[in-house]
């Protein structure tokens, strides 16, 4: 069993790139330590040799390539309309680089 | 007018007959939910202009004798996690409250051409995560069947929208139980189908290897219809299956002969006293039917639950990192850099469970972590599929309760892990990708609808509702609708 302390949200909200307010921490924190304990469950099966399944439809499923020819895909206009902010038909960002402004 | 008492299916056949226009069925369903919904809080967007307009059309083009689809003026409600071109897709997240959507769902497409009214958009749970409707970030929709409950999750607008009567189909979309178990919490019937018979192209991604799109219906039939429609080979969404659309509707046998019922009895100790005899009452009408009951070993299915949060958080963890506020969706106007836009918008766009889900996926994908968790919980899926694969060697279904309990009271489940219990009998379904249908069973004691669920191998999409539609067929008595949205008159 793990406890609480072994959960490092510091480290998950920046690996996800979320911050949590200070009053839902205490609640998430909790939860994710209720699961990952309940998740333990797992290590009583014995899966000594057994193949992990990344998709159900096995045999039914193979790699298709698409023919290398053009579409029509969505168009600029439309892509624009739902970015948050956009300059001369560009999506605009804070400064990415420090020291900018 | 009781046009809202009959079945998708026959308001189809009845608009096809000229016995009733389109625009009469179109107004009756617009009123229906204008009058209604304030009480379901079902819809979170309606349609009436468009589909008056499709109504009017598709009246003239039947006076013309013009060819009309397989689902003309048959009103459907889209789960909002599915884009319509053109309109709003929030999947009840603050984050999408304005966006909208450049193209359509497959699905969507599909049933647009084949003429059904595309009538509104309906609530589910943030990113379709949850099994109670509390995680939108709007409101919660109720149970038609008693006003304080929940209509289960995450499809909970859908279930309710069908369970009322305000449309008669609705899609959901169903990673471990979101079309079941609202279906069955509000009386209704709900097929999630083999995983990729229908395309999930423009539906917001939460767990690509679980997410099906599936009917929720006044019936087997109905349901059956819309599979018809969108059960289709798509070459947008790369685990479509290749195969020809299906044929549900012709040959539906009227009982159970020669049918042999897996019941798994040993994976059924989490139900109540009362719940295990009522599914065993369920179990005699099907031997009444002629089907044979056999014992099936799914012990395995314990351990369900915890390899689907383990598997479908880390799917969403990656799937949801395209919320980053710089294409679409909330962009924090707090964020001074790039960093802060990432951090802030999904602070600010993002609930508190998404939140945890999100960061619950993170943990187990996260160095030091994988191997004990993701591909452990990848290897027990493999043992899961093994024991369904076991099991249908010695029968033709299986089946199992919806639920462990009925609907219960809206924010009487506070405790995380309860609420991820309540998806105990429908998770395996997906995680081994088999077609399973929720279909109503009876009453409990406070006369809330029970759901019993039918699996089937993979790809006996067909057999399985056909065969629920014999058990529908011979005791119509659950289709019963609530009484609370029953009366003809408004």
């Amino acid at each position: 069993m793990k406890n609480l302390s072994t959960i490092d949200l510091e480290r998950l909200e920046k690996l996800s790139r979320i911050s949590c307010s200070s009053e839902e921490e205490e609640d998430i924190l909790q939860s994710l330590q209720k699961v990952i304990e309940y998740m333990e469950l797992l290590q009583e099966v014995d899966t000594e040799g057994d193949s992990p399944t990344s998709h159900v439809l096995g045999p039914l499923m193979q790699n298709i390539l698409r023919k290398d020819v053009e579409e029509k895909s969505l168009s600029r206009e439309e892509f624009f309309e739902n970015v948050p902010d956009v300059v001369a038909g560009m999506v605009k960002v804070p400064p990415v680089l420090k020291g900018e402004e | 007018m009781d046009l809202h008492l009959h079945s998708a299916y026959e308001l189809h056949h009845l608009f096809l007959s000229g016995k009733v226009s389109a625009e009469e069925i179109a107004t009756h369903f617009l009123q229906r939910i204008e009058k209604l919904d304030p009480q379901l809080q079902s819809f979170l967007t309606v349609f009436p202009e468009k589909t008056l307009e499709k109504a009017k059309n598709l009246d003239q083009r039947r006076k013309k004798g013009e060819p009309l689809g397989k689902m003309a003026a048959v009103p459907v409600a889209i789960k909002d996690n599915m884009h319509i071109k053109g309109e709003i897709t929030t999947c009840a997240s603050k984050f999408l409250q304005n966006y909208r959507a450049p193209f359509s769902a497959t699905a969507v497409r599909l049933m647009e051409e084949e003429d059904a009214f595309v009538i509104g958009k309906t609530n589910l749970d943030e990113f379709a995560m949850g099994s109670s409707n509390e995680n939108s970030a709007f409101f919660s929709s109720k149970n038609p069947w008693d006003l304080s409950c929940s209509p289960g999750g995450s499809s909970g607008g859908s279930a309710a929208a069908v369970g009322g009567r305000l449309s008669l189909l609705a899609t959901g979309s169903d990673t471990g139980g979101s079309i079941r178990q609202p279906a069955s919490l509000c009386g209704v019937y709900g097929f999630k189908p083999t995983y990729g018979r229908v395309s999930r192209y423009g539906l917001v991604a939460f767990g690509s290897s679980l997410d099906q799109i599936g009917p929720i219906g006044t019936s087997c039939l109905d349901c059956a219809m819309m599979m018809e429609t969108i059960g289709a080979f798509c070459k947008r969404d790369a685990t479509s299956l290749n195969l020809p659309q299906e044929s549900y509707l012709e040959d539906l046998p009227k009982d159970l002969k020669g049918k042999v019922i897996g019941v798994p009895w040993n994976f059924l100790e989490l139900l109540g006293e009362n719940e295990l005899k009522r599914f065993k009452e369920t179990i005699e009408k099907f031997k009444s039917l002629g089907a044979t009951i056999e014992e099936v070993d799914l012990r395995l299915l314990k351990y369900s639950i915890a390899v689907y949060y383990i598997l479908a958080t880390a799917e969403a963890s990656t799937n949801l990192a395209r919320f980053d506020g710089i294409r679409f969706g909330q962009r924090s106007k707090e964020a001074k850099n790039l960093q802060e836009v990432y951090d802030l918008s999904r602070k600010e766009g993002f609930g508190r469970e998404v939140k945890k889900r999100i960061m619950l996926g993170t943990y187990v994908l996260s160095s030091g972590f994988k191997h004990a968790y993701y591909q452990k919980a990848q290897k027990v899926r493999t043992l899961i599929i093994q024991a369904f694969e076991k099991a249908f060697e010695s029968c033709d279904f299986i089946a199992i309760p919806t639920t462990v309990k009925s609907a219960f009271t809206l924010s009487s489940i506070a405790d995380p892990l309860e609420m991820y219990l309540q998806d105990i009998f429908t998770i395996s379904a997906n995680l081994a990708g088999l077609p399973a249908l929720s279909m109503p069973c009876g009453f409990d004691e406070e006369n809330r609808p029970l759901g019993v669920q039918l699996l089937g191998p993979q790809l006996h999409d067909v057999q399985v509702l056909q065969n629920g539609y014999a058990f529908e067929n011979a005791y119509p008595e659950f289709r019963k609708v609530s009484p609370l949205f029953s009366k003809e008159a408004l």
